[in-house]
């Protein structure tokens, strides 16, 4: 450990404003965030009524035997709409979004490195190579319910809605037409192996997710880390409700293919119920994370672009380590500012410096006797 | 009022570095240690610090309040939690705001990790780990009353200043009784770096 240089600079004047800080957006009430949130949710949700109508053909390729799952989706849009709105409403959460979305329309940006968003998309949402970097294991069980999920959602929702139709002119097979929105996409035959992978898409979904699941599940049982601090609500509803949802849903095939349709009534109320909960427990619980993620990319890219400025790191005043970009501490210090958090000129230095600085001030002026 | 919490006596400290090694078991993030153990005026003196996080109650939590991703919660216990890990984006807000220095980041795997009290333990009624393997008595866990039953008369703040900011905090530290009326001073605004006087 090296004594860091005698060439700190002296701090400015407490009420010295950060230099480029962003300027304090208006606060906001609790009670105007809330109807904004209202607002937005509602607005989204008439949006996706509207979308279902048109994409349907004014309902004429609705399955009406789907409506709870698609009445699901418009809660599911409102309650989305509704907490992100809130989230992003938070001084921390709404100059990062900012900041990102700033970065994101860049054209300058843009022109410098038109390949660093979707590489970050690819690696952060795709790919989360950063859970590799917590486990191996962590990192192959989530990217098998990451993938389940998202072949489940790109099969499922289109179809509640009624923008997916297969049809056949023959009334039962096997060659089939695939349309969205009323145009076709692709006929094929059911007997194909492509027949079958279009059959057999949620099932597929369905075994990737119950062995995503079920390593999660087990983890939270016998992981000792996992179990400090974990809450059955928040962290083991969720796995059970995928779990029952891709169990009920295979076992929907199972009734079909070897007991002739036995059971599939009940087994269909049970999938459709378990499907419904889940939709509409997302904004609410540890599946918000979801919609939480790309905030990642966000960050990243407002991180990657201003470094591109060419501009040194900010360093820590005491010991010059870096910290991180400029824009990035200004960033921190408006936060704080934000939030009356008027130590933020603490920002500027790094964590060690800080602990030894009030480790000097106790020695000077609490207890001399600990020296 | 403080429960049951880490007391802090610096001068007690030796710098042996057993709760940096204990709390490398805590069941919450084995196989690295959250505690920071600094030496202050290393070179000139044998002073160490051992910095636990202080669970700041008022504010509550700067780190907290601080995060883009609502991902450091607070138990209704007041115990600050390390960051929520499947909501930590690796933004860092909450290591460079931390007027204590506590938070620490692994930024290939975007997440931060910080002292919970052994929430494993202390939930429980066990002490924390540093506590409980500290030789000296410099990290106490326990009442104020229970501390006060091993060391008579001793005086305790759990205040501290950052230039006008007072912050409030669920962990103590031991003060002389001439010291206890006031804040303990942070560090901020930063009057001396070294010896040299920056003001």
């Amino acid at each position: 450990m090296t004594e860091p240089p005698q060439t700190a600079e002296p701090t400015p004047a407490p009420d010295s404003p950060a230099q480029g800080a962003v300027q304090a957006p208006a606060p906001q009430t609790p009670a105007a965030v809330r109807r904004r949130a209202v607002l937005a949710g509602t607005a989204v949700s008439a949006l996706l009524i509207l979308a279902i109508v048109l994409g349907s053909r004014l309902l004429r390729d609705f399955d009406s035997a789907l409506l709870p799952y698609a009445v699901a989706t418009v809660f599911l849009a409102f309650g989305v709409a509704h907490r992100y709105t809130v989230w992003v409403s938070a001084p921390g959460a709404r100059r990062l979004f900012r900041q990102g979305w700033r970065s994101f329309f860049s054209a300058a940006n843009f022109r410098k490195a038109p390949t660093a968003l979707p590489k970050m998309i690819a690696t952060y949402l795709g790919f989360q190579k950063f859970l590799g970097a917590r486990s191996h294991a962590r990192w192959a069980a989530h990217q098998l319910l990451f993938w389940g999920c998202v072949l489940a959602a790109l099969i499922t929702f289109p179809l509640t809605w009624g923008w997916f139709t297969f049809t056949s002119d023959t009334g039962d097979g096997p060659g089939y037409e695939m349309r969205i929105w009323g145009f076709k996409i692709l006929g094929f035959d059911a007997l194909s192996v492509l027949g079958w992978l279009m059959f057999h898409g949620l099932d597929i979904a369905a075994v990737l997710v119950i062995a995503g699941a079920s390593y999660f599940l087990w983890r939270r049982m016998k992981d000792r880390g996992a179990i400090t601090g974990q809450r059955f609500a928040y962290d083991l509803i969720p796995l059970i409700a995928l779990i029952v949802i891709s169990v009920t849903g295979l076992l929907l095939t199972f009734s079909s293919i070897f007991l002739h349709g036995g059971g599939y009534e009940f087994l269909a109320i049970l999938h459709m119920v378990s499907v419904v909960f889940t939709l509409i427990y997302i904004p609410f619980g540890k599946f918000f994370h979801i919609v939480q993620r790309p905030a990642a990319v966000g960050m990243q890219l407002f991180k990657y672009t201003s470094r591109r400025k060419d501009e040194e790191l900010r360093t820590c005043r005491r010991c010059h380590e870096p910290i991180d970009t400029p824009d990035y501490v200004e960033n921190l210090r408006g936060t704080m500012k934000d939030l009356k958090l008027d130590f933020d000129e603490w920002a500027e230095y790094c964590p060690r410096c800080k602990r030894v600085l009030r480790g000097n001030a106790y020695l000077t002026h609490v207890k001399k006797g600990f020296k | 009022m403080m429960g049951r919490t880490i007391f802090i006596d610096p001068g007690r400290c030796i710098g042996c570095q057993a709760c940096v090694s204990a709390c490398r078991e805590c069941d919450s993030h084995r196989g690295k240690s959250m505690i920071h153990l600094d030496y202050p005026d290393e070179g000139h003196s044998v002073a160490s610090l051992p910095t636990v996080c202080m669970h700041c109650e008022d504010p509550v939590a700067p780190c907290a309040e601080v995060c883009p991703a609502d991902a450091i919660l607070v138990t209704a216990d007041g115990v600050v939690q390390q960051a929520d890990t499947t909501r930590c984006i690796g933004c860092a807000n909450c290591v460079n705001a931390c007027p204590f220095g506590v938070p620490k980041i692994d930024l290939q795997a975007k997440l931060q990790m910080k002292c919970n009290l052994c929430y494993d333990r202390t939930a429980y009624g066990l002490a924390p780990m540093c506590a409980t393997v500290c030789p000296t008595g410099a990290l106490f866990y326990g009442t104020l009353d229970e501390l006060r039953a091993e060391r008579p008369g001793v005086q305790v703040a759990d205040s501290f200043t950052f230039g006008d900011v007072v912050v409030h905090t669920g962990v103590a530290m031991v003060v002389p009784a001439d010291k206890v009326q006031w804040p303990v001073p942070g560090g901020l605004p930063v009057v001396e770096i070294n010896g040299r006087d920056v003001r």
